[in-house]
């Protein structure tokens, strides 16, 4: 089944285009360039090197969220343009999850981070077995220190990756493996195989175009204004 | 800490202007300038003057409604903002703010709106009226943070 899926949802831009277990094309960019300028010719190069046209694409997917909010958005409306008028299945993952499918190590604790300022991280912590991943925690907004105490808990080796893989490094203060450089960032590879798995675990499910939505994690307005009059108030 | 870099007085618009392209000789890739100053001040006048420098081929026009303007004919794209809409850090985030290049360099009025984006170090320009419909006294500051924080 031909499959075409995106991610740009950080810095990175990757477009992949795969046909079951195999990868036909794949492009990743960390050229400073906006998202917007890269991935319709790196989707029209895919489709071409590969004699196809996007009308031989049975499923569109692309990371949903969480991610920067422009990339987000320019990846789910470029996918929605794409699916337009067809009945193809168009299918958002986390971000999170896609990243967790870069890492094939078993008995270990795979830890993809992505930075959202401040000190703070998207994530969400999985394991894998022979049966494939499994989500342990939903994805979160969560700071670097917090991160760091839930991680402490854990005995099994820890594979961070993701676009805040080197901010993560530098401050978790519990021991990480080393991840190859490779497998650390945003990966539209792994987009498809997360997309095509949830697609088929899901028969009866609505992937249309127009179901389609981000997905953003952001600390609610509401919540953040609590914060900043407890700040206050202690500075009183 | 804050060191002054000039202060000077200008007479007219074009002089504002001719300031501005003194200090975009200085600035460099990811630079930020926090620009200061009352309505009809000088700002987009300034902000000309760098232009005029940093993206030679491009025409100045005030943010005031698109937020953000963005020149990229120079070596750098330069992004002008104007953030006196923005209300909160999710409205921030929303013009693509954080999304930018890091080479970008930023020309931001009204950042009273948004204190928690500032970066460490950052250039801080003072446009005042004086005596005078045209005078200005301008202040340019260089702000870096302090190391033993």
């Amino acid at each position: 089944m031909i499959t075409l899926a995106l991610d740009s949802t950080s810095r990175y831009s990757s477009v992949a285009l795969t046909d079951n277990d195999r990868i036909l094309g794949h492009t990743f960019l960390d050229s400073g360039n906006t998202h917007s300028e890269t991935l319709l010719p790196a989707i029209i190069d895919l489709l071409n090197f590969n004699h196809m046209h996007s009308d031989d694409v049975r499923l569109f997917a692309c990371s949903a969220g969480p991610g920067s909010f422009t990339g987000v958005r320019i990846g789910v409306s470029i996918l929605k343009g794409l699916c337009s008028g067809s009945t193809r299945p168009c299918v958002g993952v986390s971000t999170l999850e896609a990243l967790a499918e870069n890492l094939p190590y078993t008995d270990s604790l795979l830890c993809p981070v992505m930075d959202a300022r401040r000190n703070q991280v998207y994530n969400a912590l999985f394991r894998r077995t022979e049966e494939g991943l499994i989500r342990l925690t939903p994805d979160r907004l969560i700071t670097l220190s917090e991160l760091s105490a839930e991680l402490s808990n854990y005995n099994q080796k820890i594979y961070l990756c993701g676009d805040g893989y080197s901010l993560a490094k530098k401050n978790l203060s519990v021991y990480t493996e080393n991840t190859p450089s490779l497998l650390i960032a945003q990966n539209a590879v792994s987009v498809a195989l997360v997309a095509k798995r949830q697609w088929e675990n899901s028969p009866g499910s609505d992937f249309s175009e127009g179901k389609l939505q981000p997905i953003y994690l952001r600390a609610s307005q509401a919540e953040r204004e609590r914060l900043e009059k407890e700040t206050a108030n202690k500075k009183i | 800490m804050s060191n002054l870099m000039m202060s000077l007085e200008t007479t007219d618009p074009e002089q504002t202007e001719a300031l501005g392209k003194v200090l975009a000789k200085v600035l460099q890739a990811g630079d930020f300038v926090a620009l200061y100053g009352d309505l009809g001040a000088g700002k987009t006048a300034f902000t000309r003057g760098i232009a005029s420098h940093l993206a030679p081929n491009d025409t100045v026009s005030s943010p005031t409604y698109t937020i953000v303007n963005e020149y990229r004919s120079g070596k750098h794209p330069f992004c002008h903002f104007d953030m006196y809409r923005i209300e909160n850090e999710d409205d921030l985030e929303s013009i693509g703010f954080y999304d930018y290049p890091e080479d970008a360099i930023f020309v931001v009025e009204w950042c009273e709106k948004i204190p928690y984006a500032l970066p460490r170090n950052y250039y801080r320009v003072n446009i005042e009226k004086t005596k005078g419909e045209d005078k200005r006294s301008i202040t340019i500051q260089r702000i870096t943070e302090e190391e033993n924080q």
